[in-house]
């Protein structure tokens, strides 16, 4: 029997994963764009187990506007990213850092 | 319920985004040397929606929308402010746009879509609203700070802010989701009426879902630790974008402070009473030691905001009534100083020269001393100087800390760390005043930017010598919405 | 309706102060804009403006007796209680102060096209005079301590950047910086008097202070621990060293005679009318507190009265013109703090009165005298101008007459009010302060009449040149000198009956009825005739004449008997000479010693442990840990986020932790 714990304990799983990747990655810039969707994922999970739960439908009605503003998200992330491609011929995070101190 | 919702209490908020879209359309069919056009259409969706929200002022709340969306007092005062302060951000930044060729109908879409972000967010009554709110502003900040194509940096501080910012809403998605499963509704006021019962059984998923939230928040407002963006980014992105950046979402990130802790999670203030102290101490500390080692004005202004946010940090946690519109008068003090302060970056600037640097202000006294005044009182009002505005903001928040929250040390500290920020402030007012100019090419300086700039200095010295006049509206937003 | 009454007056009140300081402001910041005349017609208008409507308001005071107005225009802060406002307490008092101002004030105006029209600071030089009847207007229309020392200071800034303004000569920055320091020692007893008003009645208005006073009659103060110092004493005291320092008493005088660097029309308009009566008037307003300490009134009164007799001493050696008439005004201040320390309140603030005017027309028509003589102010290379400038000599001797008490003009009704006031004081040191002024009485009239017999009688002993030259000065100088002459001619027979012996100023002076002099004296007092008629009988009367005989005799009829007098009383002139070596023992002991000791605490105390140690090195301490710190800022993305995260983690902790041990 799935309870509610197991959603959650789920959910915390892929939000901790996503979080890490944004900063134990160095490489990619898109790994970072994977990373973020991934922690909306939780997110969502979340409420539709909340949701499920308590029987209250609200959630789940967030969850669709979640993934709406995601998907506006990764548009506006890939296009950041190509503007950045094409300035830098790189999409390193590591050279990411003329602004600082 | 009815199926249809009132539309009234929204209708300035449908009205921007009608504009937008038509100028959107405009701004396709205009030929290029009828840009203004749209520059033109853009400022006057703003008095357009500055003049249906002072129409549709009333002094209760009219909540619409299944309870979504409120409209009352503080809404209608922040959206006021939030027009005016954009409508000064376009003036200043025309000419900075023509010459970097981003006077173009996107970027004023993207300013209106962005406004359009911050009335939803200062009117929102539920995690929805206030989620959609916070993205429509942030996804149209991340488009235009990376808008202008050849400078180096901007694509970088886009691309920082928008991996920070997206993370940041994802952990405020996170809380909320906490917050909901321990209550069981999405709507601010349910919460409150909720949480009550709930805090016995759920505290250790509320506290959960605070910590998420109050992180979030602080990344928008720039607390420290989640300040990390807020240099970067004002010093990456376009003159004209971060003048934008640096005002009016300030107003929108405190009306979401305000709604999320105080009409939300109040019954929760034990908890986050703590958790803003030490990020308000904390803002002061970095904010204002940082700033003194800036050769870049932007920077240093960047930092000053992180060591304001945490005086905007200590009105609230003081929990009271006269905190809180302390609070609402320095974000709005802040806000039209800062405006003034970027302003003046952006009236230095000229063809192929961006005074960024500190220095640029050598000998203003001499090019330009009226506008070498103005500087100056911006200066000595963000530094605390009476008789202007900043140092009544000081003082209000200060004397809540004392007063209401009776935490006496706190109110040292914060006044430790603004002495210690009066240094770079001073520094500036020296290099305009006692130092030759390096650069002396002619400063052109349009009409309509001396014009506001002075407007906007005056504004200051005025409000600091009756500061009562704005704080009496704070004050009455604020009671309204504690009742 | 009386609401509306009230709204329409305070406008007026507000226009009176505002019309000079649009009129500084414009010939000030804008005067690059502007022509020479524009300047002087702005001014002039401003203080026009001001004037005509301070004749209403004391219209309105004086014949249709209306009520004091007090009223708080504008609040700028609340503190802990005290209020920091600006607002207008107007009754009699105030409004006679505000005639004499404004009226020398605009006299002064436009005689200064006439003086400084050569002049290549004219504009600022208007400026600088609207700017100081705005401060001076500031003062005396207050109704609070805040605004009473603005006006204060105010004034006192004004007066240095007048007294330096020639500042490319090295005397007359010697002379600002003097006035300036002296009266930063009398702010200093005068912020404390203020300090300690707040202290003690925790407000800084007027009249809950007034209210208050009585009920403090008892209190005291620990100034050193273990001493009882009654409190109304000690607020008394410090006020009136401000006093002193302003109005220019021994040994605070020292600034008063230097400050004649300046030019001419703002000698007479600071130095003579109106900032000098700024500590007469103050005490006089304050008489509520001052009346409930003898102690400190005992102590106005000697002040007074030895500056009314050693200054005047002083004026009888100066051969410069101007400074005999300071000397003069000083003598003459003595009088009137003498009259306050003997609470005839109302003779004082007469004599205040009377005095303006006639120390104006002096001051002028002295100045018409530079003017014509091509700025030569030395009274030994003068002589004989009365046939030449017929209007200055005639204005200039109604003036002298006015100020030696002459039976009948507007001196003598106030002056004589002083003496019999104080002769009938009963004060410990009356009898002393009544023997220096009437002594004062010959001293006055000698020194007077030798110089006008120096300046406008005798032999011509100036060089060809000048002699050649000589006429009357124009229009815009000569017509104040006569607007300026009728009120001291005119001005006490007009107002002696109800200002001294009757009730003019009613409550805005307070005297306590064991005090009351003057009402003693309102029983002998039988009208002006039998006053004048009165004094023929009178031993000042005969004092007066013995000195003008004397320096006719000196000076007119054996003019080297003086240079065999000094070489015989070689010490006593010597002493004179250099005004009783106050100014040597200022300028070795108190300057040089606080110079030395000044060096001493600049090179340790300062360069090397409050710079050198606390300043620079705490701000070299932060600036070098923010250059450390700023490194966090790596600029990498992952640190940012590792960052949050970090934040994050900790606040959960933190949290939980707490929740879970609940």
């Amino acid at each position: 029997m799935l309870t509610l714990t197991h959603f959650l304990v789920l959910a915390g799983l892929l939000m901790s994963i996503g979080l890490a990747g944004i900063f134990i990655n160095r490489k990619n810039i898109i790994i970072l764009l994977m990373c973020v969707e991934l922690i909306l994922l939780a997110v969502n999970l979340n409420f539709i187990a909340f949701s499920h739960y308590l029987g209250n439908v609200e959630g789940q009605i967030f969850v669709f506007f979640i993934l709406t503003v995601a998907a506006a998200e990764a548009a506006i992330g890939l296009a950041i990213l190509v503007v950045l491609f094409r300035r830098r011929q790189s999409i390193n995070v590591d050279e990411l850092d003329s602004l600082k101190g | 319920m009815s199926v249809t919702p009132d539309l009234l209490p929204a209708t300035a908020e449908i009205f921007v985004l009608i504009m937008t879209c038509i100028i959107l359309v405009v701004d396709t069919f205009t030929p290029e040397k009828y840009r203004a056009s749209s520059y033109i259409l853009t400022q006057g969706t703003l008095l357009g929606a500055l003049l249906i929200t002072i129409g549709l002022y009333t002094e209760q709340s009219i909540v619409t929308f299944h309870n979504t969306f409120i409209l009352d007092p503080l809404a209608s005062m922040l959206k006021g402010i939030i027009y005016i302060v954009v409508f000064a951000v376009l003036i200043y930044s025309k000419h900075f746009l023509q010459q970097h060729k981003m006077f173009k109908g996107e970027y004023f879409v993207l300013m209106l879509a962005s406004v359009l972000g911050m009335m939803v967010m200062v009117s929102a009554y539920s995690f929805v609203t206030l989620y959609l709110g916070l993205e429509l502003l942030s996804l149209s900040l991340y488009a235009m700070i990376a808008m202008q194509d050849q400078a180096k940096s901007a694509p970088e501080a886009a691309m920082k802010y928008f991996v920070l910012g997206a993370m940041a809403s994802g952990l405020l998605l996170y809380g909320m989701s906490m917050i909901y499963g321990a209550t069981g509704t999405l709507h601010l006021a349910e919460i409150q009426t909720n949480i009550l019962d709930k805090f016995e059984t759920h505290s250790l998923l509320l506290s959960f879902g605070l910590v998420f939230i109050i992180v979030a928040v602080a990344f928008k407002l720039g607390a420290v630790p989640f300040h990390m963006w807020v240099p970067d980014v004002y010093h990456g992105a376009p003159t004209a974008v971060t003048i934008f950046i640096g005002s009016a979402p300030k107003i929108a990130a405190f009306a979401m402070l305000f709604r999320l802790l105080v009409d939300g999670l109040e019954s929760l203030h034990t908890s986050w009473q703590d958790i803003l102290i030490i990020l308000a101490i904390l803002s002061m500390a970095v904010g204002n030691i940082i700033a003194i080692a800036q050769t870049n004005i932007k920077r240093m202004l960047a930092y000053s905001t992180v060591a304001h946010v945490g005086f905007i940090l200590l009105g609230i946690l003081s929990v009271s009534q006269s905190g809180y519109s302390a609070s609402m008068f320095y974000t709005i003090t802040y806000t039209i100083m800062a405006v003034g302060g970027f302003g003046m970056v952006l009236l230095l600037s000229h063809k192929g020269f961006d005074a960024e640097r500190i220095s640029d202000f050598k000998g203003l006294s001499t090019r330009a001393p009226w506008f070498a005044v103005m500087m100056m009182i911006f200066m000595f009002s963000m530094a605390g100087v009476p008789p202007f505005l900043g140092f009544w903001a000081k003082l209000l928040v200060l004397k809540a800390v004392v007063v209401e929250a009776d935490m006496v040390w706190l109110a040292a500290i914060a006044v430790f760390f603004s002495i210690i920020g009066i240094f770079y402030y001073l520094r500036i007012i020296k290099f305009m005043f006692f130092d030759k100019a390096e650069d002396s090419e002619h400063l052109t300086i349009t009409q309509g930017m001396a014009v506001t700039m002075s407007i906007n200095g005056v504004v200051v010295l005025l409000l600091g010598l009756y500061p009562g006049i704005l704080l009496t509206y704070c004050v009455q937003a604020i009671t309204h919405v504690i009742q | 309706m009386e609401n509306n009454l009230v709204e329409q007056d305070m406008s007026i009140y507000l226009a009176i102060v505002l019309a000079p300081l649009m009129g500084a402001i414009i010939a000030g910041v804008f005067g690059r804009y502007i022509s020479r005349t524009m300047a002087h017609q702005v001014t002039i208008v401003g203080v026009a403006i001001s004037a005509a409507l301070s004749l209403l308001v004391f219209k309105h005071f004086a014949l249709e007796d209306m009520t004091t107005i007090n009223e708080t225009i504008y609040t700028w802060m609340v503190s802990d209680g005290l209020h920091l406002e600006v607002g207008f307490l107007i009754d009699k008092l105030t409004a006679m102060m505000m005639v004499v101002v404004t009226f020398v004030s605009l006299m002064v105006h436009i005689y200064t096209i006439g003086y400084m029209h050569d002049d290549s600071g004219y504009k600022r030089f208007f400026s600088y005079i609207s700017l100081f009847t705005f401060s001076m207007l500031m003062l005396i229309m207050a109704n609070n301590f805040v605004q009473l020392f603005f006006g204060w200071e105010a004034v006192g800034l004004v007066s240095y950047l007048l007294i330096g303004f020639w500042y490319t000569r090295e005397t007359a920055i010697y002379a600002n910086l003097k006035a300036f320091i002296v009266n930063r020692v009398g702010d200093f007893g005068f912020i404390l008097g203020i300090a300690l008003v707040a202290m003690t009645f925790n407000s800084l208005d007027y009249q809950d202070v007034f209210a208050a006073s009585t009920l403090h009659t008892e209190s005291t103060i620990a100034l050193f621990p273990g001493t009882h110092w009654s409190t109304i004493t000690v607020i008394c005291l410090l006020l009136f060293i401000g006093a002193m320092a302003k109005s220019a008493q021994a040994p605070l005088h020292v600034w008063l005679p230097d400050s004649m660097e300046g030019p001419t029309p703002i000698s007479a308009l600071i130095h003579a009318a109106t900032m000098v009566t700024a500590g007469i008037f103050m005490v006089a307003r304050m008489s509520p507190l001052f009346e409930l300490s003898p102690v400190a009134l005992n102590f106005i009164l000697l002040i007074g009265a030895v500056t009314a007799f050693f200054m005047g001493l002083l004026g009888i050696v100066q051969n410069d013109i101007k400074r005999v008439i300071a000397y003069s005004t000083l003598s003459q201040l003595g009088y009137m703090t003498v009259a306050l320390g003997a609470s005839a309140y109302a003779a004082s603030i007469f004599h205040l009165m009377t005095h303006a005017f006639f120390k104006a027309l002096l001051f002028l028509a002295a100045g018409s005298v530079i003017i014509a003589m091509h700025h030569e102010q030395d009274i030994r290379k003068m002589g004989g101008i009365r046939h030449y400038m017929p209007i200055t000599w005639i204005t200039f001797l109604l003036g002298t007459l006015a100020l030696i008490g002459t039976p009948g003009f507007a001196g003598f009704f106030s002056k004589d009010s002083i003496i019999m006031a104080v002769h009938a004081s009963q004060l410990p040191g009356a009898n002393i302060a009544y023997l220096a002024i009437l002594l004062g009485v010959f001293i006055t009239a000698f020194y007077s009449f030798r110089l006008y017999f120096l300046v406008f009688h005798g032999q011509p002993r100036m060089d060809h040149h000048t002699k050649a030259d000589l006429h009357e000065t124009p229009k815009v100088v000569t017509v104040p000198l006569i607007l300026l002459a009728i009120p001291s001619v005119l001005i006490g027979a007009l107002f002696v009956a109800d200002m001294v012996f009757g009730d003019f100023f009613g409550a805005a002076i307070m005297v306590l009825p064991e005090h009351d002099v003057l009402a003693t004296l309102a029983k002998d007092y039988h009208g002006i005739i039998a006053m004048v008629l009165h004094s023929f009988k009178s031993l000042p009367f005969w004092l007066m004449l013995a000195g003008i005989m004397s320096a006719w005799y000196l000076y007119m009829v054996n003019p080297s008997l003086p240079e065999k007098l000094s070489q015989r009383l070689l010490i006593i002139h010597k002493v004179l000479l250099n005004k009783y070596y106050f100014d040597d023992i200022n300028s070795t002991v108190f300057a040089g010693g606080a110079r030395q000791l000044g060096t001493f605490l600049s090179r340790f105390g300062d360069t090397q442990v409050i710079d050198g140690w606390f300043v620079n090195g705490s701000a070299k301490l932060v600036a070098w840990f923010s250059s450390i710190i700023r490194h966090i800022q790596s600029g990498y993305l992952y640190h940012y986020a590792f960052a949050m995260m970090l934040g994050l983690a900790t606040l959960l902790v933190l949290l939980l932790t707490t929740v879970i041990s609940h």
